[in-house]
């Protein structure tokens, strides 16, 4: 009898691995057939979509498709397919469909996407993942991308990794100091500079910063009876997500990492100091809110809702909130960064890669660059000031500056052409470590934790960047 | 009962054999679920944490190693131990007075009871990922509510998720806000409570807190110890609020074990190490719920004691 | 003597009235509290976004911007994500339900060999975390069993059973069931799959509500499976759709919030079929073993 139920029990166990390796067989030739029903299957559900917008069903077909992925929203997601839909329409080889992935789980679904070996062609990449991505093989080499004498993006746009280029950044962008003027002429304080050579060192803007904090009885930080606990409008705010903290590093004279990018020293004395001064707004001077470098909406925030007068942030900034801000009515400016020691600000943009999976290297590229060039994306990201142009000509040809910036999206044209234009182009503007620097992702993870406690004022910079500087090499040595 | 069936059993041997296909054969799926989703995969998980793989190359066999450098190197592993714990413990125990003692209250006869208990019902059937966005516009630093209205007693401001030493207690009041399953549950108990013993208490003379303690706690242990069971296995795997809110800081201060885990696997793509992890969480789980089943012992009380 | 008795009687009664306002006083005062944090999200969907951001903040929207719910619908398609929910929602519940009642049944009712044994590693399972497994099963099901943005990761465990604790619930009720109606009903002639259907299902309707219940708040919480194996934005689910307003460089949160308020109503709906149940199902198991 128990022989019996052992062999029944056998027998489903048997059954159902069959059934289980049955399945996974059958799969397994489907994914076998070189991601055919994979690709199969978005092309449908792309064809059912696109059957009201493009009645040539019959031309895409003889096109080479790819896929382009990039993060943001539904809604971002649908104005980069009407740019794509241009693109396609404009040639008869390439059909570019676009997949918009959340910001949060981007670089999740492209790591599940690369295990199984099912990346879109081409897409955008986060800054930090780039170098990693190209050290494990996953990026194509784009250098052939721009032929001989062909107008290139700026030097400092291109991301390599082993000497060779992995991708171009998609646009430019730059940190510079925002203000609320009408702050500032409330207080009598005078603008922040917007040229490089008057731009103000940290004591000069801590020193304006306090003029500008004011508690609930209106006295300021440098007062006798203020009281901390009770500030209801702050002079000023360090954005401290842990890539944009490099820039106070390089100005105190340290940095993250050498100039190549090969060895740490985030732990000379320098670094740790500018790091411990951003922290000390808010804990000793007393001029800026509690900032825990999580969150991006800086702007909205501070310079916005009057609450801080002086914010540091993107150029991205003008095109994402402050031109609907001013429309409604807010005034604000533009300026260069203060400094330490040496003038710094970094540059930065998403990256736009070609996958090494891809089949279609050629196509994708030209894509990429198609849709790199300024005049594709016009309307929508540079006259907005979302994005800033990636040929040096915008910068230095005064007529197509103004083209660019004189529209009633950015602040007066002055102002912007020299805290931003001409900030770009000086020598103060680096591109931030993650263009040659492999392992920033995990690198500003474990930064970002342990500075938290920095931040509340729980612990100093030195000590816990001294607790964590084996654990921060060893990331940034790739174990 | 007993007797009943042995006898049926002796006297149909062959019905008894068609049972006992009959009942293979409806477990079928608890079996197949029990193998691929449970058992195998717990396998596989220690097995995994044996190899250094990135999910792309091939997976290189390193024993060990994975261990050795989470209990040694690794900047996160203790920190999230430590993290894991004192959420599960305070979110628990916050959770588990909490809904005792409103489950308590709606026990009474008062006006609305259903209205009043699918108010408390309606924080756990919220999608979890807007709660905790919910919340850290009330906890923000600067401008959150929560700060205006400290500020506006004239007590200083406690800066909640942003600060290491507030941020676990924080998650954990919302955890116990999330706790409405479990009054339920309580609720559920107490009505199973016999009214005979309560009058019969009464009877007696005893007061309010004798009756409770002396009858209503005792008949309620079996439910205190299956929503203590429940609430520390939810509440130690606890991810959410570390994907949505705090990214596992400020410091690793809410780094908890499941995000380190997810971390590891999803973000930095390291799937050996991060099943590494896996099996710790595995080994911490099973020495939480095996101080509980070893305690349980000596407090629950089982009607009648005939339990079976 | 029965004249203080009476006053005793009515000083009880009275002392009971007193602490039951009490009560409901309490209970209302902490029901206002629990519902705060809902009310903040709700007036902060209908804000504009500058005045999500002023301080201090205020308690209701100046103007209420229901203006706000039009527009999140452009982006946050509901219908299509409540579908594509309800796609792994409706399999998972019915299928789990009806596995948890069958394997529920065997260990109730029947008698075989390694009983105990399954019993056991049953409810062992329940002590095991998912997200313990998660590594393993996910490699399972996207690599060895190639379901890539699929459902079917998320479908197809809810079909084992749907889950040790849910089979444990109705094994329990199961139990409270009356062995005589079975009996009654073999020497009838029915079957067993008869007294399945027309004895134990409708006796246990109630733990069957309550593990349909459980399954749907399990899956309709459940972000990081989601976000793990769905892919495409066309099989985006209500959670993953809630991620998706986080744009490339910026986040409007009062949209976010007017999409959060929308995901409330299925969770709200479907405790309120199931509430009656619930209870009664939760108070018939008993759960003492």
């Amino acid at each position: 009898m128990s022989k019996k139920i052992i062999s029944i029990l056998l027998a489903v166990m048997l059954i159902g691995s069959i059934i289980l390796a049955g399945c996974s067989k059958t799969d397994k030739v489907d994914t076998g057939e070189d991601e055919s029903s994979a690709t199969n299957s978005t092309t449908e559900s792309k064809d059912e979509e696109k059957a009201d917008a493009t009645a040539s069903d019959s031309d895409t077909k003889e096109k080479v498709k790819i896929t382009y992925s990039m993060w943001g929203s539904a809604e971002e997601g649908a104005n980069v397919q009407t740019v794509a839909d241009k693109f396609n329409a404009s040639q008869d080889k390439i059909q570019v469909e676009v997949v918009a992935i959340p910001w949060e789980n981007y670089m999740t679904k492209l790591n599940t996407m690369a295990t199984a070996n099912q990346l879109p062609d081409t897409g955008m990449m986060q800054e930090q993942g780039v170098i990693q991505y190209s050290s494990e093989g996953m990026l194509s080499d784009v250098s052939t991308m721009f032929s001989e004498g062909e107008a290139k993006p700026l030097d400092s746009l291109a991301y390599t990794y082993q000497g060779k280029v992995v991708s171009y950044a998609s646009a430019n962008e730059v940190i510079i100091l925002y203000y609320n003027k009408d702050m500032f002429d409330a207080a009598g304080v005078a603008y922040p500079p917007s040229s490089l050579e008057g731009a103000w060192t940290w004591e000069e803007f801590v020193a304006a910063a306090k003029k500008l904090t004011v508690d609930s009885n209106g006295k300021h930080p440098d007062e006798d009876g203020f009281n901390s606990q009770n500030i209801t409008q702050y002079g000023c705010m360090i954005e401290n997500l842990t890539w944009q903290l490099e820039i106070w590093a390089l100005s105190n004279g340290g940095g993250f990492y050498n100039s190549d990018g090969t060895e740490l020293i985030i732990d000379k004395p320098e670094s740790i100091e500018a790091i411990q001064k951003v922290a000390d707004l808010y804990l000793v001077d007393h001029v800026a809110p509690l900032s825990t470098g999580l969150t991006d909406d800086g702007i909205p925030r501070s310079i916005i809702t009057g609450t801080v007068a002086m914010s540091s942030n993107g150029t991205w900034n003008v095109g994402t909130c402050l031109n609907v801000a001013k429309e409604e009515g807010l005034n604000y400016g533009v300026a260069v960064l203060p400094y330490m020691k040496e003038k710094v600000t970094i540059n930065t943009s998403g990256a736009n890669v070609v996958f090494s999976q891809t089949k279609h290297l050629e196509e994708a590229m030209e894509w990429i660059k198609w849709y790199g060039q300024e005049e594709n994306n016009w309307d929508s990201l540079i006259a907005t000031g979302i994005w800033m142009p990636r040929l040096d000509k915008y910068y230095k040809e005064e007529a197509l500056t103004h083209k660019w910036v004189d529209n009633p999206n950015f602040p007066p044209y002055e102002e912007y052409k020299s805290a931003v234009v001409d900030y770009a182009m000086s020598d103060a503007a680096r591109p931030t470590s993650w263009f040659y620097t492999a392992h920033t992702a995990e690198f500003n993870t474990l930064l970002q934790s342990i500075l938290g406690d920095v931040w509340t004022g729980a612990k100093t910079a030195q000590d816990v960047i001294a607790e964590n500087i084996d654990a921060l090499k060893a990331i940034h040595a790739g174990e | 009962m007993s007797t009943s069936t042995r006898k049926s059993r002796t006297r149909h041997s062959r019905s008894y054999a068609s049972e006992e296909r009959t009942a293979y054969l409806c477990l079928i799926p608890a079996i197949i679920g029990l193998t691929f989703i449970t058992y195998l995969p717990l396998l596989a998980v220690f097995v995994l944490s044996l190899f250094s793989w990135s999910g792309l190359g091939s997976m290189k066999f390193t024993g060990m190693s994975n261990y050795i450098k989470l209990f040694t190197t690794d900047p996160y592993m203790l920190d999230s131990i430590r993290a894991t714990i004192y959420f599960a413990v305070i979110a628990v125990i916050g959770s588990m007075i909490y809904s005792l003692c409103i489950a308590l209250l709606l026990n009474r006869k008062i006006p609305a009871r259903t209205f009043w208990r699918a108010v408390y019902y309606v924080p756990y059937v919220l999608p979890a990922t807007a709660i905790y966005v919910g919340w850290s516009w009330l906890y923000e630093s600067n401008f959150g509510l929560f700060n205006y209205l400290l500020t506006k007693v004239g007590l200083s401001r406690v800066m909640f998720i942003a600060d290491s030493r507030y941020v676990v207690p924080s998650l954990a009041l919302i955890a116990v806000w999330l706790s409405g399953n479990l009054i339920v549950i309580f609720l559920a108990g107490l009505q199973n409570v016999p009214r005979v013993y309560h009058e019969a208490a009464e009877i007696d003379g005893a007061n309010g807190w004798q009756r409770f303690r002396n009858v209503t706690l005792p008949c309620m242990t079996p439910i205190i110890f299956y929503n203590l069971l429940m609430s520390l296995i939810t509440n130690m795997q606890i991810v959410t609020p570390a994907l949505a809110l705090t990214n596992g800081g400020p410091g690793n201060s809410s780094r908890f074990i499941s995000y380190l885990m997810y971390d590891q696997a999803f973000i930095n793509n390291k799937l050996g190490y991060a099943s590494a992890v896996s099996f710790v969480f595995f080994i911490l789980i099973a020495v939480f719920t095996g101080i509980l089943f070893a305690t349980s012992k000596g407090w629950i009380f089982y009607e009648g004691g005939d339990e079976r | 003597m029965s004249i203080t008795k009476q006053g005793a009687m009515k000083s009880r009664k009275r002392k009971e009235r007193v602490s039951n306002i009490i009560s409901v006083i309490i209970i209302a005062l902490v029901a206002a509290a629990v519902l705060f944090p809902i009310w903040w999200i709700v007036r902060t969907s209908l804000m504009s976004n500058a005045e999500i951001y002023k301080y201090p903040p205020a308690f209701f929207p100046s103007r209420w911007l229901l203006s706000n719910y039009r527009e999140t619908l452009v982006i946050f398609k509901f219908w299509k994500y409540f579908f594509n929910t309800m796609m792994i929602i409706a399999p998972a519940v019915i299928g789990g339900t009806l596995t948890a009642t069958i394997c529920g049944y065997a260990f109730a009712r029947l008698r075989f060999r390694g009983k105990k044994f399954l019993f056991t590693l049953c409810v062992g399972s329940m002590l095991l975390p998912t997200m313990v497994t998660l590594i393993p099963l996910y490699i399972m099901w996207t690599r060895i069993m190639g379901f890539q943005d699929s459902y079917l990761p998320l479908i197809l465990p809810y079909l084992t059973g749907g889950g040790a604790f849910n089979i444990f619930l109705i094994r329990q009720f199961i139990m409270t069931v009356p062995r005589e109606l079975d009996e009654a009903a073999t020497i009838d002639g029915a079957g067993r799959l008869r007294i399945l259907t027309q004895i134990i299902v409708p006796a246990i309707k109630p733990a069957m509500i309550v593990v349909g219940l459980f399954i749907f708040i399990t899956l309709w919480n459940d972000l990081l499976q989601q976000m793990i194996y769905i892919n495409s934005a066309e099989k985006f689910t209500i959670a993953l759709g809630l991620t998706n307003f986080r744009g490339q460089l910026k986040q409007d949160w009062a949209l976010t919030m007017c999409a959060t308020c929308l995901s409330f109503a299925p969770g709200v709906i479907f405790y309120l079929i199931g509430q009656k149940y619930f209870v009664e199902g939760i108070v018939m198991t008993g759960l003492k073993n």
